[in-house]
């Protein structure tokens, strides 16, 4: 028997709601748009690095709690990724300022 | 794994799929948290070498890769949430539509590796290079073994084998292909944009 999955446990026919994934698709869309903008310009700099971490913070919690459906489980299991992002891309930005000052 | 009651507050004791698939994300985003983490140390020691050669990186193919993906993601969520309607001809559609996208991904990543390799560009060609190579080809084989595994979820649901009440399988192809997704979200910016 499998567990209820986030939002797509409810039936959203007929609605003109969007579902959450759906929006989080949107989001995901939005934001990788953005990243590409700035890559375009060949924007630099530690607000522009920063601003592009927290994006990927974003994508990737939402990827992992909506997409992966770990919103719905125990504290435990979300923390690990959590833990790992902001671990990784916290370091990935300390990388950047000490390559960088 | 069958999922029991849940202990707190409407949460489940694991998360969604068998929980083995688990072990192997949380490996997975491991090891390419180290490729990351090498690769971003090493641009901070050669700073230089690294701005100038993602320079010659074509940004709107990665940009494109990363919205086909996201796509693809979301297609199989909104496969799932089909089965859990019992709706297996819509849920078979949103997946296969998933693996068309995954295969654009392959098609423009082998585009890419080939104007590199057109380039005379190989692993040993300077450092970043080395990184961007090794760790988009690494991240390139999880996209065809995740394929593979959508493809064959696509024939369960055309076999009905899923349904609303036995979907565990689906949940852990699905959250492989979420994982895939993932770390790509992260490749991107730090390979293509940031410098």
């Amino acid at each position: 028997m499998n567990q209820p999955h986030n939002e797509s446990s409810v039936s959203h026919r007929g609605s003109m709601t969007l579902r959450p994934c759906t929006l989080v698709w949107l989001a995901l869309v939005g934001l990788t748009l953005a990243m590409l903008v700035v890559g375009k310009m060949g924007l630099s700099g530690g607000n522009v690095v920063a601003l592009l971490l927290v994006a990927t913070l974003i994508k990737t919690q939402l990827v992992a709690d909506i997409f992966m459906g770990l919103r719905q489980s125990r504290l435990l299991w979300r923390m690990i990724v959590t833990v790992y992002l902001v671990g990784v891309i916290g370091l990935i930005g300390l990388a950047w300022w000490l390559g960088n000052v | 794994m069958q999922q029991t009651t849940a202990l707190t507050a409407g949460k489940e004791d694991y998360p969604p799929g068998d929980f083995v698939i688990w072990i192997v994300i949380y490996a997975e985003l491991l090891a390419f948290g180290i490729f990351f983490l090498s690769y971003a140390f090493a641009r901070s020691q050669n700073v230089e070498l690294f701005n100038a050669s993602q320079l010659e990186l074509n940004r709107t193919a990665g940009a494109i890769n990363t919205l086909v993906l996201i796509t693809s993601s979301y297609f199989v969520v909104r496969s799932i949430a089909a089965i859990r309607e019992n709706l297996q001809k819509q849920a078979a559609r949103w997946m296969w539509a998933a693996i068309g996208l995954g295969s654009i991904f392959i098609v423009i990543k082998l585009f890419e590796f080939y104007t590199k390799y057109d380039e005379g560009i190989t692993l040993s060609s300077n450092t970043f290079y080395m990184f961007y190579l090794s760790m988009t080809f690494f991240h390139f084989m999880h996209v065809i073994l995740g394929l593979v595994i959508l493809t064959i979820m696509a024939t369960k649901i055309r076999h009905g084998d899923y349904t609303a009440q036995e979907h565990d399988g689906m949940e852990t192809g699905a959250n492989y292909w979420h994982m895939v997704d993932l770390v790509w979200i992260i490749l991107f910016p730090l390979v293509y944009v940031i410098r």
